[in-house]
């Protein structure tokens, strides 16, 4: 990984894919690695680290990163339930 | 020994001999046959200042041959060949020197993974690279013929050839194609300059090529480390800016416009990296050749 002020590059090995994040992306990415985590416990790490507002729009665009990171095979859907 | 010291006659032999010609064009030899008549005056006067790579290996065999259309077979046509291979449709006779210069480009391009493959221009001055990546509207080539008709070396108008281990860029001095309005531009800017045939019709317009300066060809195994990465932009009545380009931006573009950056996965995500790192990043916006040199020439000063 490298820090361009702020920006960050990441090369996946597995996929062979270089991949662009900002440090929120990042921090998602750090966090889930340290350990797996839901929806609402992620924003709530997330609000504490940047000092945001914890609400509804906030989660909705950290849900839709997630989608994106999903896709891109970066982090993977665990079910708690089970 | 170049191909000037050839006679026309000798120069067209060895192009339709079984052995071809062999050309060193920088790291690469490439053995080019074809009994095209009208191929041989053009490429002789355009390629007169390369050497003639007579007992080495050729990394690319290509050939120019003629090619009947069923559908128009009146019509001559020819097509390129490398290895044997037609990699893309035949084209007009007329279109013979462009084809095998795409070709040529074309078989470097998918080929080549011993190096990290960028498209862009490269110049050198003061001993240290200048890359000029393309990206939209860039003018690539037609910068890069008004900077090595001005004090700088060419490297390549199409290719960074970038050695990953030692961070050296290697000069690929090949005709340059200038399209269109470009022709225009550079025979009024560099009444000097030779020019191949305008070649009218193909898939990018009216194209002609510019003969790299003698003293480049002359240099070609002589590589070089970069310094500086320039993304041009030619926009018409704009005054000049060169403004510094985030580095981030820059590894995006870079990285993406590299023809093996993927092939090369970890090994091109640190090259590209350590380049971004030791070079200064900026984005130039032109709309004349004059401004646009003085403020290249500035930042490449000692």
């Amino acid at each position: 990984m490298v820090d361009w002020d702020g920006e960050f590059t990441v090369f996946q090995p597995a996929a062979g894919k270089t991949h662009f994040l900002n440090e929120m992306g990042l921090q998602v990415l750090i966090l889930l690695d340290q350990s797996p985590a839901t929806l609402e416990r992620l924003c709530q790490l997330l609000a504490e680290h940047f000092s945001l507002l914890l609400d509804e729009s906030f989660m909705q665009q950290i849900q839709q990163t997630l989608h994106r990171f999903e896709a891109l095979g970066l982090v993977a859907y665990v079910n708690f339930s089970q | 020994m170049k191909v000037e010291q050839l006679s026309l006659e000798e120069f067209r032999a060895r192009l339709g001999s079984k052995n071809g010609l062999r050309i060193q064009f920088g790291p690469f030899v490439v053995r080019i046959q074809s009994f095209l008549p009208s191929l041989a005056n053009p490429l002789y006067r355009l390629y007169a200042f390369y050497t003639l790579a007579n007992d080495d290996i050729a990394e690319f065999h290509v050939q120019i041959v003629s090619k009947r259309s069923l559908r128009r077979p009146f019509t001559p046509f020819v097509q390129f060949l490398v290895d044997g291979q037609a990699p893309f449709p035949a084209a007009p006779v007329h279109h013979a020197l462009t084809m095998l210069e795409w070709g040529i480009n074309l078989a470097i391009a998918v080929r080549v993974n011993h190096f990290l493959l960028f498209h862009c221009a490269a110049v050198e001055r003061n001993g240290h690279v200048l890359l000029l990546p393309a990206w939209p509207g860039s003018g690539k080539t037609t910068l890069c013929a008004a900077l090595i008709h001005h004090g700088y070396r060419l490297f390549s108008d199409e290719f960074g050839l970038m050695h990953v281990q030692s961070g050296n860029f290697f000069p690929l001095p090949r005709l340059m194609p200038l399209k269109n309005q470009a022709i225009g531009a550079i025979r009024d800017f560099l009444p000097e300059v030779t020019l191949g045939p305008e070649i009218h019709g193909t898939l990018k317009g009216t194209v002609a090529h510019v003969r790299p300066p003698e003293a480049s060809i002359d240099r070609e195994d002589e590589p070089a480390i970069p310094r500086w990465i320039v993304f041009p932009k030619w926009t018409a009545h704009q005054p000049l800016q060169l403004e510094e380009m985030p580095r981030s931006e820059a590894f995006l573009l870079l990285a993406s416009n590299a023809f093996n950056y993927e092939v090369l996965g970890e090994v091109a995500f640190d090259a590209v990296t350590g380049l971004i790192q030791r070079c200064e990043c900026r984005k130039l916006v032109y709309s004349d050749f004059d401004s646009a040199l003085v403020a290249l020439n500035a930042l490449t000063d000692d």
